[in-house]
């Protein structure tokens, strides 16, 4: 005779087995039973919200309207090394843009895609619009849509019945004075129906009742203070939490909150002073590390992902950013080394594999460069990931000469993403030395429209519009190479060529 | 414009080291590097400035001695110097120096500028076919021109070389030749040699004020040493040709070394012992200069070129001047250690060099014909500067002047020598670069391989999208087109702008139209299909439409679009557009 097991013990250990949708069934069939079992209901919100649960300390987009309708910012013109909003201030003496690429926010390249640095921070509203909006490089209006709208649909969709607490109908003041309730509730309504204005009057009574000592309490209400922008409060409930009881989220949380202020000296420090109470976190360690890559300071970036990675030798951040730096600084056999660490470590995708090729070829390992992009294209996700192994099989051809498998190459890449500001550009270069100059000019134009942030168009349409005797064409584009990278010494010579031209004549 | 801050700035850059002590452009002396020289005549510790003043040409040569900005004494010498030297003769105290000043076959040797003794060049062998022609001539046995002719015959033929008086005879006109026969046939017959450089060595100890030798140079290619206070002949040594410039280092009874620059283009190096050169430089041009510096001797040449040289005739080093050298002398701080070697130019400039490397330069109102650097008066570290014009120019050297050590001259420029910041080679690199190294073949071979399989891969890829027309760019020759579109806005409504252009030389496309695919539950377009004007080339063209987003799950698909050519279906170009998400309906 079979005996049944208790049902809400059952429910229990699907949750600890992370089976979420059989836990919430079962506590639901509890519930049909008998409606105010409160463990069964809070298990249920627990089950419901670990569904669509995401760390809130990483996640984190700047939205057009946060960026744009800024009304935080004290200063417009910075100065440097104080703000993360100038890309060009680089003191740290890495390498210039005609060694590593820049993202479209004018940073070096990382090594590693965080929402930050895909996101730039354009200078007008028409660029912030404008900037071709596709489903992965498209910026949210305010970070309240974008992501966390995306993120939360898994609610408006999995519940076809409607939602399983109805918010509207519930006595926030009642579930206030019981703790036990209280904040599987509250992370119910922040994390899976996202409704902060409502997690934000339960977080409000409940550390009333708490009589403002619960640092947990404070801590919520701070990240709901953040969701909606009100960066101040946030930042007042964040410290007074850090008075009761240090902790590393509070800490991450208050960074997170500087950052957005755009304050990151105040971050760092406070990143430091958390590390004198807990040596060697390294979540504090990677988000100094971070915050110096943001400010073009590769040199220290590297120093503390060092450090994270003698805490944490499997950390692939760290891992990827060391790796990338030591790719553009001009040792690939080192980059070579750490990619390959990241290989041992089981991450197996189609970028490592890309970046594995590239390495093994700068490092003249000719045997594996070729399968390693082969291994990549198979392992290709979407077409953006592809169009890059094409376009960096295309760089290998030009490397060993063959002119014509790399257009082929480039014209792929270009087949895949049709907006591939880097492939039009040497494309173009291509067609330049086939003597099309037309074509030439038309995709240089291209990838200039396409990505204002890159110097090489700008400056290939500046050489090939002066050598057609189109000067004022060659000055205008000249100019916008100089905006982009101010230090180009082949730029800056033909300004100086076009400047004496225009004078003398 | 440019020229003028510049021209300013290295004036500036001059002041900074030399103070003008002393200009007196009509000071009327004119002379040369070898006639100058600073002594302290009187034993006073006040250095005073000799200078053998060639005069206007034959006549007014003088012995001019300099006090301060004054001229102290003025002699008449009796001939053009050649040379002027001062030098300890004796141990006698107080120390004053004498001067000696070489002159033809004499040299005059002045004490406290009172002429004091008068030495003259040993008379040379005369030859015996001259004297006997001359005898016959002295009894009249021979009138005026079978003279001339046996005198033109011995000329010819003889080893010897004829005395002055018979060359003079020679160059005379028949009328004339009676009476200069008769004139002369009683004085016995003479050869004499000039003095065409002169110097001073040390005889026994290296003091600054020790008692010297006077070394001289004659047109007979011999060098003299003199004994200092008998004025007898020490040391003969022959050269294989006459000298004209002559720098003497060391101790006449310990060891020594005798530069000399000869007439012939040649330097050759005597030394104590050996009559004849030991070493010998082989210029390629005349040498106009002659100062050793250290160990190392520097030549100026005609050529507009100074060299150094080691003490054996290896050369350093060549550098070329701007203008030819007309002065040149070495610069000896003592007190700093500090010696380098000035030139004087043609373009009224004096360099400055060390080594090879210009450290000043210093503009002068006219050209420069001679150069002394030493000390004057009170002051160690002065130069002294005569002109063309016949000028004086004292400068005193600052006590702050610093000599960079570096080229202040054009060429190669300094950054050329600072390394590089190049990340050092790792062990890691070396290592594969020993596997590369190794298994050469191996490696090529499987990138052969793996290339061949690449190249069947990429062809096969771009086979198909040309096929299908993937590419935003027209690959066929008929219609090159390009396109590439954005999209604007915040949704549900959304712009798209299609940038089309024709990228051919000179040829119009028309009759082009533009469809597109996309799924008609998530958007919808107000006109999916319309036609394009024609397409004149090298413009672009913004074509503008209005996507519509329908659903508010917060989810975004591809729109693709067709550039189309009637009556042919296969698309021209495609584009795949990524639709962002549309957040208008989500908000709500």
């Amino acid at each position: 005779m079979e005996v049944p097991m208790d049902p809400l013990f059952l429910a229990w250990s699907y949750f600890r087995r992370r089976k979420f949708q059989q836990c919430s069934e079962v506590c639901a069939k509890i519930l049909e039973d008998t409606p105010y079992d409160q463990a069964a209901w809070s298990l249920k919100t627990r089950a419901l919200t670990e569904m669509v649960y995401i760390d809130e300390v990483d996640v984190d987009q700047e939205g057009i309207a946060e960026m744009m309708l800024d009304e935080s910012s004290i200063a417009q013109v910075a100065r440097p090394g104080t703000s993360l909003r100038l890309p060009g201030t680089s003191h740290g003496g890495g390498p210039t843009p005609a060694v590593r690429p820049m993202t479209h926010s004018g940073r070096p390249m990382t090594g590693f895609v965080r929402p930050s640095t895909q996101s730039g921070r354009p200078g007008t509203m028409e660029q912030a619009i404008k900037t071709p909006r596709t489903a992965h490089t498209a910026r949210p209006v305010t970070s309240a849509s974008g992501r966390f709208v995306r993120l939360g649909t898994a609610s408006m969709l999995t519940n076809p019945e409607g939602p399983f607490i109805n918010l509207s109908r519930l006595n926030l003041a009642k579930y206030a004075q019981k703790p036990n309730l209280s904040k599987t509730l509250f992370e119910y309504i922040f994390h899976h129906e996202n409704d902060v204005k409502n997690a934000l009057d339960l977080a409000a009574l409940a550390t009333e009742h708490a009589q403002f000592k619960d640092w947990w309490w404070k801590v919520q209400l701070g990240k709901c203070y953040y969701r909606l922008g009100l960066h101040r409060e946030a930042e007042k409930q964040f410290r007074s939490a850090l008075n009761h009881q240090e902790f590393v989220d509070t800490y991450l949380y208050l960074a997170k909150v500087y950052q957005r202020l755009d304050q990151p000296i105040t971050a760092l420090n406070l990143f430091k002073q958390g590390l004198d109470y807990f040596p060697g976190e390294v979540t504090l360690l990677t988000g100094i590390a971070r915050i110096h890559e943001e400010m073009n300071n590769i040199p220290s970036a590297t120093e503390y992902y060092k450090d994270v990675l003698k805490q944490d030798n499997t950390h692939v951040e760290a891992i990827a950013c060391i790796g990338s730096n030591h790719f553009y600084t001009d040792q690939p056999e080192i980059a070579l080394r750490f990619y390959r660490r990241l290989l041992q470590m089981g991450v197996y995708n189609c970028q490592l594999y890309n970046n594995l090729g590239l390495c093994c070829f700068y490092a003249q390992q000719y045997d594996m460069t070729l399968s390693s992009f082969e291994r990549a294209l198979s392992l290709v996700a979407s077409d953006e990931e592809l169009a890059d192994v094409w376009y960096n099989l295309g760089h290998v051809a030009v490397g060993i000469g063959e002119l014509t498998l790399a257009y082929q190459c480039f014209k792929l890449a270009l087949a895949n993403n049709n907006d591939h500001a880097e492939a039009y550009n040497n494309l173009a270069v291509l067609e330049l030395r086939k003597g099309r100059i037309e074509q030439a000019k038309a995709f240089l134009q291209t990838a200039a429209s396409l990505a204002p942030h890159m110097y090489e168009p700008h400056f290939n349409l500046s050489t090939l519009s002066d050598t057609l005797g189109d000067l004022q064409s060659s000055y205008m584009a000249a100019q916008k190479s100089e905006d982009a990278f101010p230090e180009h010494v082949d730029t800056q010579q033909i300004l100086k060529n076009l400047r004496q031209h225009f004078s003398v004549l | 414009m440019s020229a003028a801050p510049a021209e300013m700035k290295e004036h500036a850059e001059a002041n900074a080291k030399w103070l003008d002590a002393h200009y007196d452009p009509v000071a009327n002396l004119y002379t040369f590097s070898p006639c100058i020289a600073l002594a302290d005549l009187q034993g006073d510790g006040e250095s005073k400035l000799v200078v053998g003043d060639l005069g206007t040409g034959l006549c007014s040569m003088k012995l001019k001695v300099y006090r301060g900005t004054s001229l102290m004494s003025e002699n008449t010498l009796l001939d053009l110097p050649t040379g002027l030297v001062s030098f300890h003769m004796d141990q006698h105290e107080p120390r004053t120096p004498a001067i000696a000043v070489a002159s033809g076959p004499f040299i005059y040797v002045y004490k406290n500028l009172r002429p004091y003794f008068k030495f003259t060049l040993p008379s040379l062998e005369v030859n015996p076919l001259e004297q006997e022609v001359w005898s016959q001539a002295k009894e009249d046995m021979i009138d005026p021109m079978s003279l001339k002719e046996m005198l033109e015959g011995i000329r010819d033929k003889a080893d010897i070389p004829l005395s002055v008086r018979s060359l003079k005879f020679l160059i005379l006109d028949p009328k004339e030749m009676e009476a200069f026969v008769n004139l002369h046939k009683q004085q016995p017959i003479r050869r004499q040699t000039v003095i065409t450089c002169i110097s001073t060595l040390k005889k026994n100890m290296a003091d600054e004020d020790a008692v010297s030798c006077l070394v001289i140079g004659t047109e007979s290619k011999d060098v003299y040493i003199l004994d200092p206070e008998a004025f007898t002949i020490l040391s003969k040594m022959s050269l294989p040709s006459a000298p004209t410039l002559m720098d003497v280092t060391g101790q006449f009874d310990v060891e020594f070394r005798i530069t000399v620059a000869c007439r012939n283009g040649n330097i050759y190096v005597l030394r104590r012992e050996s009559p004849k050169p030991k070493y010998c430089i082989e210029l390629t041009s005349h040498p106009v200069g002659l100062v050793r510096v250290g160990k190392n001797v520097v030549v100026g040449c005609a050529q507009e070129t100074l060299q150094g040289y080691t003490q054996k005739g290896k050369k350093l080093w060549t550098v070329y001047l701007p203008a030819p050298i007309t002065a040149m002398g070495l610069m000896d701080h003592h007190s700093r250690g500090f010696q380098a070697v000035l030139v004087g130019l043609a373009n009224s400039e004096v360099h400055l060099y060390r080594d090879k490397n210009l450290i000043s330069t210093i503009k002068t109102p006219d050209v420069i014909t001679s150069i002394c650097f030493g000390r004057y008066g009170r002051e160690e570290g002065t130069l002294i500067m005569t002109t063309k014009g016949g000028g004086l120019m004292v400068k005193i050297l600052k006590r702050t002047a610093v000599f960079e050590d570096r080229d202040m001259a054009p060429g190669p420029p300094l950054a050329q020598s600072i390394r590089l910041n190049v990340p050092k080679k790792t062990k890691l690199y070396v290592d594969q670069t020993m596997r590369e190294r190794e298994n050469a073949v191996a490696m090529h071979r499987a990138f052969q391989m793996d290339l061949s399989r690449l190249r069947l891969a990429v062809a096969r890829a771009y086979v198909k999208a040309l096929e299908s027309s993937l590419t935003p760019v027209s690959a066929s020759l008929s219609d090159p087109l390009k396109m590439n579109a954005v999209v604007q806005g915040l949704g549900p409504s959304f712009k798209l702008t299609l940038n089309i252009q024709n990228t051919a030389v000179c040829r119009p496309v028309m009759n082009l139209a533009v469809s597109f695919l996309y799924d008609e539950a998530l958007y919808s377009m107000r006109n999916a299909f319309f036609q394009i004007p024609l397409l004149v080339p090298g413009l672009n063209y913004p074509i503008n439409t209005f996507v519509e987003c329908l659903t508010d799950k917060g989810i975004s698909d591809i729109i693709k679009v067709f550039v189309l050519r009637e009556g042919k279906s296969a698309p021209l170009l495609t584009a795949h557009i990524n639709m962002p998400v549309s957040e208008g309906l989500a908000l709500n």
